[in-house]
């Protein structure tokens, strides 16, 4: 793959960082609702559990692992093709994201320890990644103005090759 | 190029199970300070087994710092040996703390713990940033 700085005379924005946050976090969020659902069949049978809320908690859990699906996506995207759009669309993702880390670590029927630790580290996650998120989208928006229309054209190519390899 | 795509994040999850499980062990720490001591313990001895312990859970966070700030900054995370050593050492380290919980192990117990899965990686990755940062030698 040929550096594509040296056909733009630009420097590659990409964040290395906050791709190794994606990239754990993606592993470390598979582990996590593994967990959570194991947790959940455990309170089922253990504790009594109304129903209302059992059926609230695994919808709810349902929607968080569709966000996060969708706002890893759009975060590594915008990230490697350094597109403010996704990064941006990324970070408002981590909004809802993060009202249910709270939720599931403060709110939900029943609380285990476990949870509290393992959502705590999750929102340690997503603080790195806000911070992180933030310093890379200002940067591609800062760098979009500076483009001009040919050059940017021919980049976006070169990025998208090195994205899909 | 699979040591990237499976030792890592292995050894990543392996590193924060063992980490979850000493964090745990911070609220649950009182029925494995009673397993140690007679059944007519005194208020003192509670009190210095206990601080004992929570010394012992405190100096492994700091471990634990030592070893994630070498993984991040790239000094051992795509070092396959340390990716190893790290993997089973803290593997067994959640296995065994698990069964320190569950079944009421007795304090001493978790000193051996820590010297094998706690001391002996951390031990290695100070091996490492000497390596890389004093000796300029390349993180692989």
């Amino acid at each position: 793959v040929v550096d594509s700085s040296e056909h733009t005379g630009t420097r590659t924005l990409s964040s290395t960082p906050l791709q190794i946050l994606f990239y754990l976090n993606r592993w470390y969020f598979s582990a996590f609702i593994l967990a959570e659902i194991l947790m959940f069949i455990y309170k089922l049978l253990i504790l009594p559990y109304p129903t209302d809320n059992a059926v609230l908690d695994l919808v709810l859990l349902f929607f968080f692992l569709c966000l996060e699906i969708l706002r890893l996506f759009y975060g590594q995207k915008g990230n490697l093709c350094e597109r403010p759009l996704y990064s941006g669309l990324s970070l408002f993702v981590l909004l809802p994201c993060s009202a249910l880390a709270v939720y599931y670590l403060l709110l939900q029927t029943f609380v285990l320890r476990l949870e509290l630790v393992l959502n705590a580290v999750l929102l340690c996650f997503y603080v790195l990644q806000f911070l992180l998120g933030l310093l890379s989208l200002s940067s591609f928006s800062r760098s979009d103005s500076d483009r001009n229309r040919p050059l940017r054209t021919f980049r976006r190519i070169h990025t998208h090759t090195v994205f899909f390899f | 190029m699979s040591a990237v795509t499976s030792l890592v994040p292995a050894r990543f999850l392996t590193i924060i199970a063992h980490l979850v499980i000493v964090i745990t062990i911070f609220w649950s720490r009182e029925n494995n300070v009673k397993a140690c001591l007679p059944l007519d313990f005194t208020p003192e001895q509670y009190a210095n087994e206990d601080k004992k312990l929570v010394v012992g859970l405190a100096v492994t966070l700091g471990l634990f710092a030592i070893e994630l700030a070498g993984f991040f900054s790239g000094v051992s995370m795509f070092n396959c040996s340390q990716g190893l050593l790290s993997l089973a050492v803290h593997c067994s380290a959640a296995v065994s703390l698990s069964f320190f919980v569950f079944e009421k192990w007795e304090c001493w117990t978790y000193w051996v713990i820590f010297a094998i899965c706690s001391v002996l990686p951390t031990f290695v990755e100070i091996i490492l940033f000497i390596a890389v940062f004093g000796l300029k030698k390349k993180p692989l």
